[in-house]
């Protein structure tokens, strides 16, 4: 199999990488890489646990993306969406302080698919946040302590804008 | 009422910011230098075969695999996957007729995705593609998909253990005529003036938590096999490992990894066996194994579906004369615990009602599906189905209020509890019942469905519970604490009680901060490795928080037992008449007189001696406090469910409106944490009532293992949540507190139902409610 040679930017960090064409974006994040924190669900873009976002404006499934597609590319992962010194993401601070987190599997996927949202819409209705997380699975919370998080961290975005 | 520091307070989860950045470790974020990759080959030909043939011989030559295993290259010894066996005494194993059926990979294949060979190669890919190369034949046998099936006259026998497929049955001496219960049920029921009576059908749910399964094991060169595993009962794998693989559990580490999610999937063991056999025919070599996601509803046991029959007999006024019951379940191909659900399915019905005469009797059948274990709930989501909806059937055919009903009917303080002897010691059902009623508007609302014309009509409805906390007295029920004063006068507090998201290892902090008087942030915990805390079962039958905290607590008045004979010595005082206060211990009345924790547990630890005297500056002794808890209850936490729906009677479809969870919950140490588990339990409850089911071809293969096609209710298809949190503390619970891990799942079946039965006065008897159901039921109501 001909190999690829591609630069992704993770993070804020550039990697050249050689791959296999046939692996996908959440293959060289987790195996090539080491960065376990964008997580495998299914493999077949259903759950959403290996959301990312791609220039700071979309979102993906990492699953069902082929690495070699993303040359150039720049990719947050959950990891990433705190700074250097720490301070969570208003996203991550609402999930936190909620109680929107139980066994964590699905959450790097779900802060980072309501990053995307709020990036789009940064006041959206309960009905909207609910729509636009209905392809990320969350198995504990029953969404409750989740849609109301993605509400909070709206304000918590538009206090530090204004 | 008492002030308390931390208890009840909604306190930061322990390992949440972990969790939103993504940095927890769960089992495949580990990865070990030199690791082999495992693949377990699966049959996805038939559900009932022998295999006649298996030629391991090209998979081997395939480039980057290590060894190629068939089922006699790893221990043949048999094993049962469960850990019910370790729960219960010899005889009483004996009595329930535990058995060990299972292997680590078979030439016998009892159901669709039964394991026949593995493969370890240097990549995940390569073990796959060698996967290919397998050539294996097979010898078709009849496929049987529920009990009137497998236990036909002639049904090809799963195991000489156990005649006619039967896996359990309610065993005599114990249960007189197989069947548990009180009075004479056929004398019973000549008193009532209706009788209700039917047949169900419970499905096959999935626990479906979002982590698939995935596996490490190093066999090491000192002997030493580790296993990192999301089990949710690490301290009852290990002596299970052990016994398998002949080894003492000196040499058998368990390590658990973060645990993603487990509603009783993870209750024993999964791959561990597999994985850990694998490693010790490699010894030296790190072996992981990533499970596919599809691969989780073939080999991690699901809820036990089955045919349940009920017969309820009613006085005119609603006084329940008799209630008759019997619940066959499917077992899928193996054993496992299979005792478990068919016995407390009944003790569910014996628990809630106070009928005049109770027989119930429980039965569980070998078939052709993947295995049965526990799932959230236990039997209790299943005899919801069935008694609230005969419930309500009585009550419309008595016009009696279905809440008024329940007010009066069920069991209270003082009744015994769903294991006979064990009376129940708090019960707030009634408080529960009235708050739901107000909190949806039940009479307003029951009033006005009951005039409906149109398409679509709404329709509201309740349902009642009582659960456990802890399995005693059927199960042993144990945790073992200790409390390390670090010299500064902060705690390790040490125990082997599972944290499955559920957020018990929070509240269990919770719970020793508040008992030893220190602050929060002063305790850390110690908790993941089974060589580094004392027995615990494991999470199961929503025992972590109640008997997990008794032995928290224990531990911790231990460690402050000690704390405060020391500062007595040094105070002179009476340890009676001492308080302890931001860590300061002072004589009660006279706060002058008072030495710090910190000063008494750097003395202890820092025993300096004095050179003139020889003799020590301090009370030496670094303080450890212990306890090796058994509760002496179980203190059965009850629930209320009323649910609000649209039945579209076109299409069938159903929208849930509005659901208000209300749960006696003794003490709630941490609101969020509890709220959390009852919108949580929600969500799969009103998914087994509404989509969730395993289905399967006639072929026995199974037809929707994949999200797509395991419909579960997404975050658009839940309704608006209230929960009624009622706080009527449990003289036994730690703080007051009972359990409510499972008890969140279980009243939404029953309240759906009957939410649906009070829209159309159509009872669907067979899960899940789906529109097509919906739909066939209502024709057949206007053809009649």
């Amino acid at each position: 199999m001909k190999k690829h040679n591609i630069s992704l930017q993770v993070n804020g960090a550039v990697h050249e990488v050689t791959i296999q064409p046939n692996k996908t974006l959440l293959d060289v994040l987790r195996d090539e890489l080491n960065m376990p924190e964008t997580k495998y669900g299914c493999g077949t873009g259903e759950c959403g646990a290996c959301t990312v976002l791609v220039d700071d404006q979309k979102v993906i499934n990492s699953c069902l993306t082929l690495a070699a597609t993303m040359d150039g590319k720049s990719i947050t992962t959950a990891a990433g969406l705190q700074t250097a010194d720490g301070t969570l993401h208003p996203v991550q601070e609402a999930f936190v302080e909620n109680a929107a987190v139980q066994c964590g599997y699905c959450t790097p996927g779900m802060v980072l698919k309501s990053v995307g949202l709020l990036k789009k819409n940064p006041n959206p209705s309960e009905d909207e946040i609910r729509e636009w997380l209905e392809g990320n699975i969350c198995r504990c919370t029953g969404y409750e302590k989740i849609v109301t998080a993605v509400q909070l961290a709206g304000k918590k975005i538009a206090q530090a804008d204004s | 009422m008492t002030e308390f520091r931390t208890v009840g307070k909604s306190e930061i989860k322990i390992d949440v910011k972990a969790k939103v950045t993504g940095r927890a470790v769960y089992a495949a974020d580990i990865n070990l230098p030199g690791t082999l990759h495992a693949k377990i080959v699966r049959c996805y030909e038939h559900a009932h075969a022998k295999v006649k043939s298996l030629d391991l011989s090209e998979a081997a030559k395939m480039p980057g695999v290590v060894k190629v295993f068939a089922p006699e290259d790893l221990t043949t010894k048999f094993y049962n996957q469960s850990v019910i066996d370790t729960m219960v005494s010899e005889d009483m194993r004996g009595m329930l007729g535990d058995i060990e059926d299972q292997k680590i990979l078979t030439d016998y294949v009892k159901h669709y995705g039964d394991g026949i060979a593995a493969i370890v190669a240097t990549t995940e890919e390569a073990a796959e593609r060698a996967s290919e190369r397998i050539k294996v034949e097979y010898e078709p046998l009849p496929v049987y998909l529920n009990a009137a099936e497998s236990s036909q006259q002639g049904a090809v026998q799963f195991t000489p253990q156990k005649p006619h497929n039967m896996a359990f049955k309610l065993p005599e001496p114990a249960f007189p005529n197989n069947a548990l219960g009180w009075g004479d049920a056929d004398e019973g029921f000549k008193e009532a003036d209706i009788i209700v009576e039917d047949n169900f059908y419970t499905s096959k749910q999935k626990q479906a938590q979002m982590e698939p399964n995935s596996y490490i094991a190093l066999y090491d060169d000192d002997g030493l096999l580790s296993c990192w595993t999301s089990t949710q009962m690490p301290k009852s794998v290990q002596p299970k490992i052990a016994k398998l693989f002949n080894l003492p559990m000196s040499r058998v580490r368990i390590k658990q990894t973060v645990v993603g999610g487990g509603f009783g999937a993870r209750l024993g063991m999964v791959l561990e066996p597999h994985i850990c056999a694998l490693a010790m025919a490699l010894p030296g070599r790190p072996i992981k194994v990533q499970s596919p996601r599809e691969e989780d509803w073939l080999t991690s046991p699901s809820r036990h579906p089955g045919d349940y029959w009920m017969k309820m007999g009613f006085k005119k006024d609603g006084t329940p004369v008799a209630c008759d019951a019997k619940f066959v379940n499917y077992k899928g191909g193996y054993y496992l615990d299979g005792s478990g659900v068919a016995f407390t399915a009944g003790g569910w019905v014996s628990g809630l009602y106070k009928f005049g005469a109770l027989r119930y009797k429980g039965e569980s059948y070998f078939t052709n599906q993947p295995v049965c274990g526990a799932y959230r709930g236990y039997g209790n989501p299943q005899t919801n189905f069935v008694l609230e909806q005969l419930v309500d059937r009585a009550c419309h055919e008595l016009n009696i209020d279905p809440v008024e009903w329940r007010k009066k009917w069920h069991k209270d303080v003082g009744d015994d509890g769903w294991c006979a002897g064990i009376p129940y010691a708090s019960c707030a059902l009634d408080e529960v019942l009235d708050e739901g009623a107000k909190a949806i508007d039940w009479k307003a609302k029951r009033e006005r469905y009951a005039k409906q014309t149109g398409v679509k009509r709404r329709g509201v409805g309740v349902a009642v519970m009582v659960h456990t906390s802890g399995a005693m007295p059927m199960l042993l029920e144990h945790t073992v604490c200790t409390v390390r004063l670090n010299e500064d006068a902060t705690a390790v507090v040490a125990f082997a009680c599972s944290d499955m998201g559920q957020g018990s290892h929070t509240t269990l902090r919770q719970i020793a901060a508040e008992t030893l008087g220190f602050p929060l942030e002063d305790v850390s915990l110690s908790v993941g490795d089974s060589n580094d805390a004392g027995y615990d079962i494991g999470a199961h039958a929503s025992r972590t928080l109640y008997v997990g905290g008794g032995a928290v607590m224990a531990a911790c008045k231990d460690a402050l037992k000690q704390l405060l004979e020391r500062a007595a010595t040094m105070l002179e005082a009476n340890p009676d008449d001492l308080e302890i206060e931001d860590k300061q211990i002072f004589v009660k009345g006279s706060p002058n007189r008072k030495v710090s924790a910190s000063e008494i547990c750097s003395g202890g630890v820092y025993p300096f001696l004095n050179p003139q005297t020889g003799a020590p500056d301090s009370i030496p002794g670094q303080i450890l406090g212990y306890s090796s808890f058994n509760p002496m209850h179980n203190s059965p936490p009850f629930g209320a469910c009323f649910v609000e729906l649209e039945v579209d009677t076109e299409t069938g479809e159903i929208k849930l409106i509005e659901m208000v969870n209300g749960h006696d919950i003794g003490r709630a140490i941490n609101p969020a944490v509890v709220e959390g588990q009852l919108e949580g339990g929600a969500q799969q409850g009103l998914g087994m009532a509404l989509t969730e089911e395993l289905y399967f071809g006639t072929d026995g293969k199974v037809l929707n293992n994949t999200f797509t096609d395991y419909k579960m209710l997404g975050p658009s298809d839940m309704p608006k949540i209230t929960n009624v949190i009622i706080e009527n503390p449990d003289p036994h619970g730690p703080f007051g507190a009972k359990s409510v891990g499972e008890a969140g799942l279980v009243a939404p079946v029953g309240a759906t139902a009957n939410a649906i039965y009070n829209a159309i006065v159509i009872q669907i008897t067979e899960l899940p409610i789906t529109p097509e159901k919906i739909l066939k039921a209502l024709n057949e109501k206007h053809a009649n």
